[in-house]
């Protein structure tokens, strides 16, 4: 018995950098490194900013900044206020996000399809533009719900949506769509005979939910909303437009005010890697605990599990429902819609006045919302494009691939997930003040791709994990090459992950706001920036706005539903 | 024989006559106003603007709709074509004075006129270089306001003038008061707004003013009434219509007009004690992109016509002598108003940082 010699191991490295020279290794890995880049940049810009103190033009290396981070009262109360916030609207979340799909997925309850639709609804509408109109409701004394509370004999200041409260609702009405996700799945695919087994043994409803169904429930749960809170902590745009007027600081917002007159770039840095590095170990630990988790109770296998019969129940279910589409979906939308007819707000609709003059105005008159509207669609379109193809070649890297670095790279490339946009658009501004790229577009699209690759990388990951390699094996031995096999039998199975994806991105660029505000500049604001900017000129013109980006929202929203993928839930 | 060339010479001195005839008709109405002495220079620097095809202009008052009258009327004075492209920003001070500070840190200069009311901040730039030399030939209508630190003659005078002073909505509430200690009690804690100082240089120099005026211990008591932080004059003039809001500490008289217009409501009071006049003081940057542009911006927007455009769609207090105000009632004129003074020029960042540190522990934005 013979065996082949091994190779060299200057063999193996020329076998190697053939590998890598040819389309199918060097694509790939350009795409990861592109990757690493758009992450290590901004993240070693600002630990180098962090670490410079004094004044501007007489900068030396000291710890200065983290010291005065850390001395300051304010930057605590900023962090328990950031904490406090995201636990809050994790556990609303979590509430509203298995409330939701339970109903969705084990009840009986009427209309079921089209609720699974509407309680998505929120995941592709702009948080600050729900913000803005759950402060023409809940305004106090004059928000339109409470005219009706008192109206019927209540205080007039009892919603008070400029309060810790008042964000935690705006942030878990966005947010409950990632819990929702996370769940349903598990939940439509449940074994139905654990639940049995429990039955049999006399368990009864609320025992069998507490002791089977919230275990195999645990790991997703835990998953959203871990999601959630980094991501919900993080958010710009919500605690700008309820938190900030009322003197309540978070993180984000601090970084803003930080980095306006009489700007302290190394203190923002300082705050901006802190922040970095809770995000990562958070996100670590969350790989970490899935990691260890075992999910064969929750399998592929196709269970279809035991619908219950709500009874008298189906009041509260339809309740829940009721409460959760209306506060996301209809009352915002509606709340918009009368204060964009309307010529001059005064805190009560008038139909007799209504007039689309302020649609017009932003439409036809007004240079910035025209220009923002243009940019964001710019960005858009180029960002998701570039950002699938990126996203694309890197999920082909990371399941397709044979460097040993790949589970390292998979955990990598996930990090901006968990990064807030507005400290990863503070990493761009540092790097961008020397360079020409400086108040151009070419940041900002930089910066949003930067954001949000990973949710590219990773849908279409989940797509091709999941489909043989036999095909594209089969396809290389009939003698094609690898761009041919790519384009003729991989990107065509893939197709729908990559279409969701593009249009993922798409509504995640349209409606971004917290890495774009410290980014833009005069010829380069987006819609979310316009609607900041004209937030503060007129309530009209702002919920002109802010329809509008919603319809084009939804319309991707509608597009991404034909696309029928199982994207989310991958 | 003389004869054709008599008629050879009477025709080219007909065609050169004609010639000039028609250049003259064919200038723009500033090159008919200024003085022949001026006239070959303002018309090198129109055809050198409408080279560079473009303006970019800053300001934190004036609205979309006032400066595309100002763009339309700037156009059509200078002869411009339509396709000379003035792009416009609106922004809040504080951003403003971030946004100038970091191109200028960046060494990217994208902004050719500034307009701001923040004259310590202008007088640092100034002093550092980093505003042009520029003596419009509009300045002599403005050395009464030089005169009173207004506007550095040579260097910025500025494009309309607004206080902030106590509002209210007549449909709302009241008020009766003429002096700012009336506002004290007036309204029920957090029915009051005020001028977050902490993202707005303008509201902060009234801080200022104000603390000289009327002392510690009286924003103490404003204090108490737990007044929530505004950033924007526009949102604090519709949160006193919607009724949000009661009275507004930071009112702008710019705002009233503007949403009464619209069947606001909004009223007033210039309090006896005096206001704080917040000059807004127009300069143009000394690495603009587009000079010539830019200087004719400034010629044109401190001219008489572009004055009442601005004092039409703003209700700005104008600074420029003999300007009669079409709005008396909203943009009374400058030697009307108790004007509390203040020497611009001698107060330095340090000491509006420390103002601002003393409002921050105040009022705990």
């Amino acid at each position: 018995m013979t065996h082949a010699p091994l190779p060299s191991s200057a063999a193996r490295c020329a076998a190697r950098l053939r590998a890598l020279r040819s389309p199918q290794g060097f694509l790939p890995a350009m795409a990861v490194a592109i990757g690493v880049v758009l992450i290590l940049s901004p993240f070693l810009a600002t630990v180098v900013r962090s670490l410079l103190t004094g004044e501007e033009g007489k900068l030396g290396f000291g710890l200065g900044n983290f010291i005065g981070m850390f001395g300051n009262k304010r930057f605590w109360e900023a962090a328990a206020m950031t904490a406090l916030m995201g636990a809050g609207a994790t556990a609303l979340s979590c509430l509203f996000g298995l409330g939701l799909a339970w109903i969705v997925a084990r009840t009986d309850l009427p209309g079921r399809a089209g609720f699974d639709t509407l309680n998505l609804i929120p995941f592709f509408l702009s948080p600050f533009v729900g913000a803005i109109s759950w402060t023409y409701l809940a305004a106090p004394n004059v928000g339109l719900l409470n005219q009706v509370i008192a109206a019927a004999g209540g205080p007039a200041d009892l919603l008070n949506i400029y309060s810790v409260g008042g964000v935690i609702w705006v942030l878990a009405l966005f947010y409950t769509p990632y819990v929702y996700l996370f769940v349903i799945s598990p939940m439509r695919r449940m074994d139905p005979a654990l639940e049995d087994a429990a039955r049999a043994h006399g368990a009864g409803f609320w025992l069998t939910l507490r002791y089977v169904t919230a275990p195999l429930m645990m790991p997703a749960l835990m998953s959203g909303a871990l999601v959630v809170f980094v991501t919900s902590a993080g958010l710009f745009d919500v605690p700008l437009a309820l938190a900030s007027p009322h003197g309540i600081k978070t993180i984000p917002t601090a970084v803003f005010q930080v980095v306006q007159y009489p700007s302290d770039y190394g203190l923002a840095a300082a705050i901006g890697v802190m922040v970095m590095t809770v995000t990562v170990v958070i996100t670590l630990m969350q790989r970490s605990y899935l990691s260890k988790r075992s999910f064969a109770t929750v399998t592929g296998k196709g269970y279809r599990p035991r619908i219950v019969q709500l009874g008298r129940w189906k009041i509260a279910a339809l309740g829940l429902e009721i409460l959760y589409v209306g506060g996301g979906v209809v009352l915002p939308m509606a709340a918009l819609v009368m204060v964009a007819l309307s010529p001059l707000w005064t805190g009560k609709p008038d139909p007799s006045t209504f007039t689309l003059g302020n649609f017009e105005f932003v439409l036809f008159s007004h240079d910035l919302a025209r220009r923002a509207m243009v940019n964001s669609l710019i960005v858009a379109s180029i960002g998701a494009t570039l950002g699938v193809v990126i996203g694309t070649l890197q999920s082909y890297y990371l399941q397709r691939g044979r460097s040993r670095l790949r589970t390292v790279m998979d955990a990598f490339l996930s990090l901006p997930i968990g990064i807030p946009g507005i400290i990863l658009g503070l990493g761009f501004l540092v790097i961008a003040l020397r360079t020409p790229l400086y108040s151009t577009l070419w940041i900002i699209l930089i910066a949003y791709i930067a954001r949000f690759l990973p949710f590219s990388t990773r849908g279409i990951s989940a797509m091709l994990v999941s489909l043989s390699t036999d095909l594209e094996e089969s396809a290389r031995a009939g003698g094609a090459t690898w761009l041919q096999t790519m384009r003729m039998v991989v990107l065509p199975l893939i197709r729908p992950a990559i279409v969701a994806a593009w249009l993922m991105l798409f509504v995640i660029f349209v409606r971004e706001l917290g890495a774009t505000i410290l980014l833009y500049a005069q010829g380069t604001e987006t819609i979310s920036v316009a609607m900041v900017i004209m937030g503060e000129m007129s309530f009209g013109y702002v919920a002109a706005l802010a329809v509008i980006q919603a319809l084009l929202l939804v319309l991707a929203f509608g597009l991404f539903r034909l696309t029928r993928s199982a994207f989310l839930e991958a | 024989m003389l004869k054709p060339i008599r008629c050879a010479l009477l025709a080219m001195i007909l065609a050169g006559a004609t010639g000039v005839a028609a250049a003259a008709a064919d200038d723009p109405p500033a090159v008919k106003a200024a003085p022949d002495a001026a006239k070959e220079a303002l018309r090198k620097t129109i055809a050198a603007a409408a080279k560079e095809g473009d303006i970019s202009y800053w300001d934190a008052v004036i609205q979309p709709t006032t400066n595309n009258a100002l763009a339309a009327g700037f156009r059509k004075h200078y002869g411009l074509p339509e396709s000379f492209k003035v792009s416009y920003s609106l922004s809040a001070t504080g951003a403003l004075v971030t946004r100038v500070d970091q191109e200028l840190s960046a060494g990217r200069v994208t902004i050719d006129v500034v307009g701001i009311a923040s004259l310590p901040w202008v007088h640092e730039k100034v002093r550092a270089g980093h505003v042009m030399q520029y003596a419009s030939p509009q300045y002599p209508a403005y050395q009464a306001a030089f005169d009173k630190g207004l506007g550095l003659d040579g260097y910025f005078a500025f494009n309309g003038a607004y206080v902030f002073v106590p509002m209210w909505s007549t449909e709302r509430l009241q008020f009766k008061g003429d002096s700012y200690k009336d506002v004290l009690g007036a309204v029920p804690a957090g029915r009051i707004t005020i001028g977050d100082a902490t993202k707005s240089v303008t509201y902060l120099a009234t801080y200022m003013a104000h603390r000289e005026l009327l002392g510690i211990d009286f924003f103490k008591k404003l204090a108490e009434m737990k007044p929530v932080l505004v950033l924007r004059s526009e949102l604090i003039a519709n949160q006193l219509i919607t009724g949000q809001y009661q009275l507004a500490w930071s009112g702008m008289p710019t705002r009233a007009y503007q949403f009464n217009q619209k069947g606001g409501k909004l009223k007033f009071v210039l309090p006896k004690e005096g206001v704080v006049l917040l000059p807004q003081a127009q300069f143009i940057t000394a690495k603009a992109p587009h000079p010539n542009a830019a200087k004719l911006w400034v010629d044109y927007v401190l001219s008489d016509e572009g004055q009442r455009i601005i004092v039409n769609g703003e209700a700005m207090i104008s600074g420029r002598s003999g300007f009669k105000s079409p709005l008396p009632e909203y943009a009374p004129p400058i030697d009307s108003l108790n004007v509390v003074k203040m020497d611009w020029a001698k107060i330095s960042t340090a000491d509006m940082n420390k103002a601002r540190e003393e409002w921050v522990s105040l009022f705990n934005p």
